[in-house]
């Protein structure tokens, strides 16, 4: 990882720093870039408007000051609120549930020689791979089966077992970067190996499991499939199809400052997130490989 | 020795555990219930009837489903040539030595990390509004009536415009990983070439291109694993109405099939299962053609 910093960072001096010749490229992305921040800006412009200014396209005058209340319409009224704790129990549930199962799992894959550790490193990054509409019939088939087709906790349960593939095998890169030198000396102050990975290793590997909790959090929270089908009452749904309702809604109230003010709500756990903490998720993409 | 053993076994089997109920199990079910006539998914093994490969036939010749690999198979070819290329595009320009490059960079990335449902309304009804959205204002703005008029939500332009929303969040990831490549790649390569008279688009395309050719590798696999789980966004797009060719994909036939559409309840949870398999399949002939098409460089980096 240093390696490459010091890599990139030479990249950088190596090419004269000659901004003007460099404006084609400036011009291309800051198009781009000032398109993005003018589509978030609009939203959150429009959704502390009213309708009918909406309507007029004046989003940005305010002539009726600025309505706070669409933001408490929409938490209350549009039940925006119980989507949002929905959301954020099952990411914070996945998180930690994932990370407490596979994390003992990556280590072990990465540190013990045993029969069947290839196999299963294989296996996880094929799983991977499998298309949702591969397993999710047999597991809906299941949940009902045990009467539970439509419960927090089961939701919760299928996220963390999706997650594990990932999370392991971004967790065994982490853990094979450790050195080995720790253990040795644990072992010999007579520290047995499970306690020495708790206690040790697993604080060691804190980096990586920060960044890989993060990306689990917001896979979570931006997911929308299985929330779609084992979230479907309105007591669990999560913020996804919890905001495609309010949009179906939306059609018939006209409430346009309400909708836009939902549309910040879901989207602003995330984004700070990620402003706050951009540097670790980009170099945890791409050195990590996978996930957005 | 022993003490190694019980740490094995006891960090490894809840990890398992996950592995084989929510991948092995479902999968090999999925396999077994796409040759049998299953009405509800959640009907018991004792009621499925064998069919042989029945399904799949039915499948094959099922209008709605061959629309829906088709408009899968435009998504994977366009969006994918226009997202890899700006991608690339955008990481060349950003490593190449421009100011501001993480500012550039965190903001192309910011559609990535929200939610598709609140990335979708915010162009349907900001970006595509025909009253007052961007492109209408814009077009308005600059005389062009007839682009001004244009409905973006209806007809055949539909397809269109899904797909552009779709591409342009996107292009942050892959964006990312092209740049991690290109930051990987050795500079005095570059010297050498510079002081061999080599101009810069010479450089791009003889030194660059070649050498990225994993990296490609990587973006293809994931951009295939991306478009068979295409569904929220062709959900959001056909939302009043259940299912409507002009943005159906695969996997929101599925969905029909198995769990039913408003106003429709006849599923088929047998043909549900056959979708799956194809899907699957799909992508690991996806997987193979990668692997097939594009050789493993042998340079040592």
């Amino acid at each position: 990882m240093n390696k490459l910093k010091k890599k990139s960072k030479r990249a950088d001096s190596s090419v004269a720093p000659n901004q003007l010749k460099l404006l084609p490229g400036h011009i291309i992305v800051g198009l781009w870039v000032l398109f993005t921040i003018v589509m978030l800006v609009w939203i959150t412009g429009a959704s502390l408007s009213t309708s009918p200014e909406i309507m007029r396209g004046q989003v940005f005058k305010f002539e009726s000051g600025l309505h706070f209340e669409n933001y408490a319409r929409a938490w209350k009224a549009n039940s925006i609120s119980t989507y949002f704790m929905n959301s954020l129990l099952y990411a914070t549930c996945t998180m930690v549930g994932t990370v407490l199962v596979s994390a003992p799992a990556a280590y072990v894959l990465a540190r013990n020689v045993f029969k069947g550790n290839a196999p299963i490193k294989t296996g996880l990054v094929a799983a991977m791979s499998i298309p949702q509409i591969m397993i999710v019939l047999p597991l809906f088939s299941m949940a009902v089966h045990m009467g539970v087709s439509s419960s927090k906790i089961v939701l919760i349960l299928l996220y963390i077992g999706m997650q594990v593939p990932y999370t392991t095998t971004f967790l065994i890169t982490f853990f094979s970067q450790l050195s080995h030198v720790y253990e040795e000396a644990a072992a010999i102050d007579g520290c047995s190996p499970m306690k020495t990975f708790w206690v040790i290793m697993l604080p060691l590997a804190q980096p990586g499991i920060v960044t890989v909790s993060i990306f689990i959090f917001m896979g979570i929270w931006n997911e929308y499939f299985m929330s779609l089908i084992f979230a479907a009452s309105e007591r669990n749904m999560s913020v996804g199809p919890g905001l495609k309702s309010i949009l179906t809604a939306m059609q018939y109230t006209g409430d346009w400052g309400g909708l836009f003010a939902a549309v910040v709500i879901v989207f602003l756990p995330t984004l700070l997130l990620f402003l706050a903490l951009s540097k670790t998720i980009i170099s945890g993409i791409t050195n990590g490989g996978v996930k957005g | 020795m022993k003490q190694d053993k019980k740490m094995i076994v006891c960090f490894l089997t809840p990890a398992l555990i996950f592995f084989f109920g929510i991948f092995v199990y479902p999968i090999c079910r999925t396999l077994v219930m796409s040759f049998f006539k299953v009405e509800a998914i959640s009907d018991p093994a004792s009621l499925w009837k064998f069919v042989g490969i029945s399904n799949y036939v039915t499948l094959a010749n099922t209008t709605i489903f061959r629309v829906a690999m088709l408009n899968m198979m435009k998504i994977w070819l366009f969006g994918g040539i226009a997202v890899l290329a700006i991608a690339l595009l955008f990481a060349v320009i950003l490593t190449s030595g421009v100011r501001f490059k993480s500012f550039y960079r965190a903001v192309v990335y910011i559609p990535n990390i929200i939610n598709a449902v609140a990335i979708s309304t915010m162009w349907i009804n900001y970006i595509y509004n025909k009253r007052f959205g961007l492109l209408h204002t814009v077009f308005k703005a600059i005389g062009a009536d007839k682009l001004a008029k244009l409905d973006y939500m209806n007809g055949d332009i539909k397809f269109v415009t899904l797909l552009i929303a779709f591409c342009f969040g996107s292009v942050g990831y892959y964006m990312l990983i092209f740049m991690s490549g290109i930051e990987q790649l050795p500079q005095d390569i570059y010297e050498a070439a510079t002081i061999d008279g080599a101009n810069k688009v010479k450089q791009f395309s003889m030194i660059t291109l070649p050498l990225l050719r994993n990296v490609f590798k990587t973006c293809l696999t994931f951009w295939s694993i991306g478009v068979v789980g295409f569904f929220v966004w062709s959900q959001m797009w056909s939302a009043p109405l259940a299912s409507e060719s002009s943005t159906i994909t695969p996997f929101i036939y599925m969905y029909n099939l198995a769990f039913g559409t408003t106003g429709n309840s006849a599923r088929d949870g047998g043909m549900a299962a056959a979708v799956g398999v194809v899907m699957t399949i799909v992508v690991l002939l996806a997987f193979l053609l990668i692997n097939v098409g594009i050789k493993n460089d042998d340079y040592e980096l």
